[in-house]
């Protein structure tokens, strides 16, 4: 009975937003009034949060008569893991989606005033279009309310044991604040071209901070993850689902800066709107790619073909439906605005060209195998990870070199700063070179090319922050783009140390023996064995010894087997130095007794997502700061 | 010229030439970076070049693992249930390998010797998943 009132909820939601999305397009055509539509958001919010919260209570009391709580639940599940498994599957992490564009409606109808309320309505209402489309998906398609009956088993299927895990109770929701937020920008921008001008290139610049805040986040999150849960100490794979994430949060990063162009300079104007369109079809098609089961992919947790096509067609119809809207829309920008090619505009046009070709191509790499499938007749193929760091780190060097210089340009910047930047230029090479030379003693094309980046980043931050020191208000309004901007430094710095000074070594171990790799050496000491209420493990103890400082300390890597999915799990341990991390994952323990396993260092790892952490509060920090001293 | 109009250009010009740059990089590095997949019976019937990285998958068929003593080198088969082909590899297998299920490979394909060379098997996260290269191959 209980799960049905949720899916009435839910019917409720959905029909609310169908209503207010089409009252808000006859007021706008039939010029009449209405009523406040940011009201309905508050109803909408709370119908999907009830309809959530049944759904947690359908896993948290085990009714497996609801077929998706059977598909990803087990009585045995620790009652934590239950709560997030809602998120484990398809159609709950789709209402978990629609709950959070929910919360963004209604944070951004609270927070945003306008003097109109028609405009207001309007704003809201492509707001509503994305929500009704996709909860009519939910309802029609994917319902996570559906039931089992006669139930099959008492005892569920159970979630994935790689979703066991503290990471992904975080991990998803973050991300989904990330994309869902990108629906703000959206319905601001299609709200343009009906001629809703208040503000709109601030709210635009402002709100995708917020969303990108949460996506680089939630990224990061993911590769972390991934990194010592996948158990092989890998970071990223160019996985089409990592880079379906990987392509929103480029077009959101190449967004804000242009709405910064929009917003100053009331140039650009076309460009920021189709860059708003652009980043949630990304994020619709990440989801197609994702969900569809369309690319073999290592992430498989929410597969169905027939809903893969039904996802298509509402990413066709948003598309469509917004392209219109901005072919027929008449806006147009600033002409006698004037810039050289050493000014501000000048170089985030360059930061806007390179993260949109960037995108691209990311986006070509990873959709080449179905076009080519099509076109070959059959003949399948993946595109390698060599591709995409061959594609990417040249454009991330220009976007990186650029990025440091940038930040030092000023509005329309007249032509003799030319010299001055070609003089920039010199220095940092110079620099880098150097001290690339002095660290490393010798030269490699690699090293130089991780400390041009990081130098040019963190040179031109410094520089900036210098200059406005005096100016208490300049200083703290630029304190959270220099907060990101370091933030991108620090993890280009940790991509680029992980890449090329990792050092790593699989081993056959019997107990007793050792084995050295860097300045560590690792003995195999002692196994154990351990039983969880829904695992049991084996676990090998190493005893690893810093041959710099004779420290030593233990570390225990498990195997763990999940009966009730028949599945085996790599338990990989890490410890932590102020340097690098020593990781060890265990493959398999032979008959003989040995183990075999894969000892890694992974110098400044951490760097990759102290980074992103960076960005994060950099983001934050100047949405918040915008919104308490506008 | 108006200094206005000369930028338009500049703009232009910038804009032209990083998109030929990158459609040249796409390029020459899609050239060397696809993996064709074959099953054991496209390796029969048509083997590809012996330089050339490609993908085989299918079925690990049964009793066919072999582990080398004392090294990590492994030997198993992989079947479409028509043909086989076998496959040696250095290195940690995945927690989802097993035999009967599905498996697709990376590596070198050598047609002398009907011997697949692998470096890298393909690691997935959910024992129900069945690559559908795979599911094709068996079809």
């Amino acid at each position: 009975m209980i799960p049905e009132i949720g899916n009435v909820f839910l019917i409720f939601a959905f029909s609310i937003s169908v209503l207010s999305f089409l009252s808000a397009n006859y007021s706008y055509y039939a010029d009449t009034k209405i009523y406040d539509l940011s009201k309905n958001i508050f109803l909408v919010f709370f119908l999907l949060l009830a309809s959530f919260l049944i759904l947690e209570f359908s896993f948290l009391t085990d009714d497996f008569s609801v077929l998706y709580v059977a598909n990803n639940s087990n009585p045995n599940l620790p009652a934590y893991y239950k709560f997030s498994a809602l998120w484990g599957g398809h159609e709950g992490s789709l209402l978990l989606f629609v709950l959070i564009i929910s919360i963004w409606m209604m944070v951004f109808s609270l927070l945003s005033s306008y003097t109109k309320i028609e405009d207001k309505n309007l704003v809201l209402s492509f707001c509503y279009l994305v929500l009704l489309s996709l909860l009519g998906f939910i309802i029609f398609s994917s319902n996570p309310f559906e039931r089992l009956i006669p139930i099959a088993s008492m005892s569920g299927t159970d979630l994935n044991p790689l979703l066991q895990d503290f990471a992904f109770t975080i991990h998803p929701p973050i991300l989904y604040f990330g994309y869902a937020g990108l629906v703000i920008p959206f319905s601001l921008a299609l709200a343009r071209c009906f001629n809703v001008k208040e503000g709109w290139t601030m709210h635009i610049r402002n709100w995708t901070v917020l969303s990108w805040s949460f996506l680089t986040l939630g990224i990061a999150l993911g590769s972390w993850w991934a990194y010592y849960e996948l158990g092989w100490g890998g970071w990223w794979f160019w996985d089409p689902v990592e880079n379906s994430s990987l392509v929103p949060w480029l077009l959101a990063t190449a967004l804000f800066h242009s709405a910064v162009v929009s917003n100053s300079r009331k140039i650009f104007n076309n460009w920021t709107i189709l860059l708003s369109i652009l980043s949630i079809i990304g994020c619709f098609i990440g989801m197609f790619l994702v969900r569809s089961g369309i690319l073999t992919s290592v992430h498989s947790f929410a597969l169905d073909p027939e809903r893969g096509l039904i996802l298509l067609l509402i990413t066709l119809m948003i598309t469509l439906y917004s392209f219109f809207i901005f072919f027929k829309s008449d806006v147009s920008d600033n002409n006698s605005i004037n810039y050289s090619i050493v000014s501000k505009e000048y170089f985030l046009l360059i930061n806007n060209l390179f993260l949109v070709v960037l995108a691209v191509i990311i986006l070509f790499g990873t959709v080449y195998p179905i076009f080519y499938e099509i076109f070959s007749g059959g003949k399948t193929i993946s595109v390698g990870a060599p591709y995409f760091n061959l594609v990417t780190v040249p454009i991330a060097f220009f976007l990186a070199f650029f990025q440091g210089y940038g930040v030092l340009t000023k509005w329309s910047a007249s032509p003799n700063s030319i010299r001055t930047f070609s003089i920039t230029l010199i220095v940092i090479i110079f620099i880098s070179l150097t001290f690339s030379y002095l660290v490393f003693n010798y030269l490699s094309l690699f090293n130089v090319i991780g400390i041009i980046m990081v130098s040019s980043i963190i040179g031109g931050v410094i520089i900036s922050a210098l200059r406005t020191i005096d100016n208490k208000k300049l200083f703290f309004s630029a304190l959270g783009m220099n907060f990101a901007h370091i933030g991108i430094a620090v993890t280009i710095f940790g991509i680029g140390v992980v890449s090329s000074h990792s050092s790593s070594k699989e081993v056959i171990l019997e107990i007793g023996e050792s084995t050295t790799l860097s300045n560590y050496e690792f003995t195999l000491i002692a196994e154990d064995f351990k039983e969880e209420s829904n695992f049991y493990s084996q676990i090998a103890i190493f005893q690893v010894e810093n041959q710099n400082n004779g420290k030593t300390f233990d570390l225990k890597p498990e195997k763990a087997f999940y009966p009730s999915s028949r599945s085996i799990m790599t338990e990989s341990a890490i410890a932590i130095t102020p340097k690098e991390d020593v990781y060890i994952s265990l493959s398999e323990r032979l008959d003989s007794g040995e183990w075999i396993a894969k000892i890694q260092t992974k110098p400044f790892v951490r760097f990759i997502w102290l980074g992103a952490i960076l960005m994060c509060l950099g983001g934050i920090f100047s949405f918040s700061r915008r919104l308490l001293f506008r | 010229m108006k200094q206005h109009r000369k930028n338009r250009i500049y703009v232009i010009l910038f804009i032209g030439i990083s998109i030929l740059i990158s459609f040249f990089l796409v390029f020459s590095a899609l050239q060397e970076n696809i993996n064709l997949f074959y099953s054991p019976t496209d390796l029969q019937n048509n083997p590809p070049m012996s330089d050339k990285s490609i993908r085989a998958g299918g079925l690990v068929k049964e009793n066919s693992l072999l582990r080398n003593k004392d090294s990590l080198k492994i030997n198993f088969e992989i079947t479409d249930l028509k043909n086989t082909v076998s496959v040696t590899y250095e290195g940690l297998l995945p927690d989802l390998f097993k035999e009967n299920k599905g498996v697709v490979a990376t590596g070198y394909f050598y047609a002398s010797t009907n011997e697949f060379v692998a470096y890298e098997i393909l690691a997935k996260h959910d024992e129900n998943y069945v690559p559908k290269e795979v599911k094709k191959a068996l079809e």
